[in-house]
């Protein structure tokens, strides 16, 4: 049977086509669709198990995936266009560092005005209250801490143990550290030692001395003397020939090629350092100073809101709650990220030392103040790096970081 | 309007029209706003806008960090430009004299091979290779008794590592020009540069050279923009422009200002003060170079 293709056929056609598009979606009964932009790769990460253990409960939202880039500052460049374009995404991962930038600059909502101030305690009452604070910017709640992690110690226990070190040993200090490194050094003949040179790291060895990068009132603190002291047990291995200064990405193809002893690095990398990794690891607790209180930092990101649009805030609140209670985060602790919550969840095997870290309290990665924040952290880095390479002192190298940061952060 | 063209009517609009309305939009409007841009400080989000007058290029100009990124660009460009065209010329040259049936032409397929590569790609494999702990490079250096190098974390080495990668990356696309180009001279006149007593390399100077010399300004032209413009791919990935901007370059730079610290006007004065150096270049290059072309 065949039909001719008259006006009237071509017309009842069209109109039968467009009419799902027509009628509004509550109308149809489908779901808020929401954005959670992100970048984190692989199709089995665990954000990729939450998006879909969520959206398997038919809660009448469904949570997108969308990996914009592999680091903070290029999600957030794509994130900025589509905010501008009034569609912004319902949540975005943002980087502690871009905290006082997503409030200021991105416009990140304040959890309060958008979700209320009884159901934004409620959602945050279920994260840790040590945590809470650090995901306010200037006392305003703006994010969901939910990816926390720590610098920690990756020991290669193949290497410790072939030179002989005591298997369980753990150095609470930088200074039993150091002989350690020493000895695996001299008797395995592999590196003793890797430190990432960035401005993450050398902020625990400053507040590990008792100083400071940005002081509480957003001053630059970190030519400070307890700030030296710690830099100078930072560079240390260095001088002393048991660090050969490299890129992260190079220190973490060496260390899982079995060619370093001890890297430190963020407790997040552990699955994927484990997996790469054919000798038996180890991690420890970050060393602190001899004489000094450990004063450990945390780094990581935290989710935000950054839609205008009412019902994508409500979606996004749903999937939060999601995210905070126990089956969420269970899954999401495979990444690596620390138990921020009040749930009660075992502590994953090889995430002990981590834990253990933040039971003993952490701080805050340093929030970069300021329209050129971003800018004041690339600059401080420069001068790290400096004095990692022997270029500048380390006082020298640190007032000339205050004296640049001090320029741009009060531009 | 001549009566040639109302002749035509219509017709030439309708088929120039969509490449001048792409062009419009997508190169002349962009260029236009960037200018624009370099003037004001501009809140993407906030959709303001604040006068800042030539500030943003004043800045530039006295910033330490452009002057490195300047001077590292001449580097690039006074350390690749010579490599990129020599070695293929003088590669391409040889090569015509061998008649090496497959082997030859496995030979020079594997030259060329690395031109196909995306830098990211490549440089993820020299990431490997320049590790200063289980890297191939100290690994051999070792052998030879030399102290293992920190290839991209050197200060004094780094802009070395991108070079290298680089000129491997790159210089398979001029052989292929010159391979052609040479393909293309008479066998004539070389038999009877050849017959007149010419040996290779007076036959390759005096007579294959000028004949190429439209391939070989091509090339120093392509080369120069390819340098300027596209090792921005091999710094981000190799070395992110460290350690402290020793490897950076103009173009890393405008990519900092812009996208890592959002300070888009003055990344829009990096970007006009680029494209009038390139201008620049370029004129000289064709003011200066192409007198030297024989394209008959």
């Amino acid at each position: 049977m065949s039909h001719a293709l008259t006006r009237r056929n071509f017309s009842l056609a069209a109109a039968a086509l467009a009419a799902p598009a027509l009628l509004s979606r509550a109308a149809l009964g489908s779901d808020a669709k929401i954005d959670l932009v992100h970048l984190f790769s692989g199709a089995d990460h665990p954000i990729q198990k939450v998006i879909r253990a969520f959206n398997e409960k038919n809660t009448g939202v469904i949570v997108v995936s969308r990996q914009d880039g592999t680091t903070y500052e290029a999600i957030t460049q794509k994130a900025m266009s589509s905010i501008a374009a009034g569609r912004g995404p319902a949540l975005m991962t943002t980087g502690w560092k871009l905290g006082d930038f997503a409030k200021r600059t991105l416009g990140a909502k304040d959890f309060r005005e958008i979700f209320g101030v009884d159901r934004t305690a409620a959602l945050l009452g279920q994260f840790r209250p040590r945590i809470r604070p650090l995901a306010e910017i200037g006392g305003v709640p703006i994010g969901l801490p939910w990816s926390m992690s720590t610098p920690v110690l990756y020991i290669n226990q193949t290497l410790w143990t072939a030179a002989g070190l005591d298997p369980a040993a753990e150095p609470k200090t930088v200074e039993e550290l150091y002989p350690m490194a020493r000895q695996l050094q001299d008797k395995t003949g592999k590196q003793g030692l890797c430190y990432e040179v960035n401005e993450w790291l050398p902020q625990a060895f400053i507040q590990n001395a008792g100083g400071n990068v940005i002081d509480a009132n957003g001053r630059a603190v970190m030519d400070s003397p307890a700030a030296i002291k710690g830099i100078e047990a930072f560079v240390q291995p260095r001088r002393d020939g048991l660090w050969r200064v490299m890129t992260i990405s190079e220190m973490l193809a060496a260390f899982q090629a079995g060619a370093i002893g001890v890297m430190a690095s963020s407790s997040a990398r552990q699955s994927g350092v484990r997996q790469a990794a054919s000798f038996d690891l180890r991690l420890a607790q970050m060393p602190g100073l001899a004489g000094h209180n450990r004063r450990m930092n945390s780094g990581g990101n935290f989710l935000a809101v950054y839609s205008g649009n009412k019902e994508q805030q409500e979606a996004a609140y749903r999937f939060m709650q999601f995210i905070a209670s126990r089956e969420g985060f269970e899954i999401w602790l495979g990444t690596g990220y620390l138990n921020v919550t009040t749930n009660d969840i075992p502590v994953r095997p090889g995430n002990e030392a981590a834990n253990a870290q933040l039971e003993g309290g952490l701080t805050s990665e340093t929030i970069w103040p300021g329209a050129r924040g971003l800018e004041a952290l690339t600059v401080h880095i420069d001068w790290i790096t400096k004095i990692v390479n022997g270029t500048v002192s380390v006082a020298d190298g640190l007032r000339g970081s205050r004296d640049a940061v001090e320029k741009l952060t009060a531009a | 309007m001549t009566a040639a063209w109302r002749r035509l009517g219509r017709s030439p609009w309708l088929f120039a029209g969509p490449a001048v309305a792409a062009a419009v939009a997508f190169v002349w409007l962009p260029m236009v706003a960037t200018f624009g841009l370099s003037f004001i400080d501009w809140s993407m989000l906030r959709q303001e806008a604040t006068w800042r007058g030539i500030t943003h290029y004043s800045g530039t100009l006295a910033n330490p960090d452009f002057h490195l990124a300047l001077g590292n660009t001449a580097i690039y460009l006074a350390a690749l430009l010579p490599l990129q065209i020599g070695v293929p010329l003088a590669l391409a040259f040889a090569l015509v004299r061998v008649r090496a049936g497959l082997p030859g032409r496995i030979y020079r397929t594997a030259l060329f091979a690395p031109s196909v590569l995306s830098f990211p790609i490549a440089a993820v494999v020299w990431l490997w290779m320049f590790n200063p702990t289980v890297g191939v490079l100290n690994t051999l250096l070792g052998h030879v008794g030399f102290a293992p190098q920190r290839w991209l974390t050197d200060p004094d080495l780094a802009i070395w590592g991108v070079i290298a990668v680089a000129f491997w990356k790159s210089f398979g696309f001029n052989l292929l020009i010159f391979l052609a180009a040479l393909a293309n001279v008479p066998a004539d006149v070389t038999e009877a540069a050849r017959i007149d007593g010419a040996g290779p390399f007076r036959q390759a100077i005096d007579i294959e050279l000028p004949l190429i010399s439209p391939a070989l300004f091509f090339a120093i032209v392509t080369t120069v923009i390819i340098v300027l413009d596209e090792i921005v791919g091999a710094v981000d990935v190799l070395t992110e422009g460290g350690p402290f901007r020793m490897s950076s370059n103009l173009l890393y730079f405008l990519y900092e200002r812009g996208f890592r610290h959002f300070q888009f006007g003055e990344a829009a004065a990096v970007a006009v003060l680029i494209a009038a150096m390139v201008a620049a270049v370029t004129w000289a290059q064709f003011r200066f170079g192409e007198r030297h072309v024989h394209y008959d």
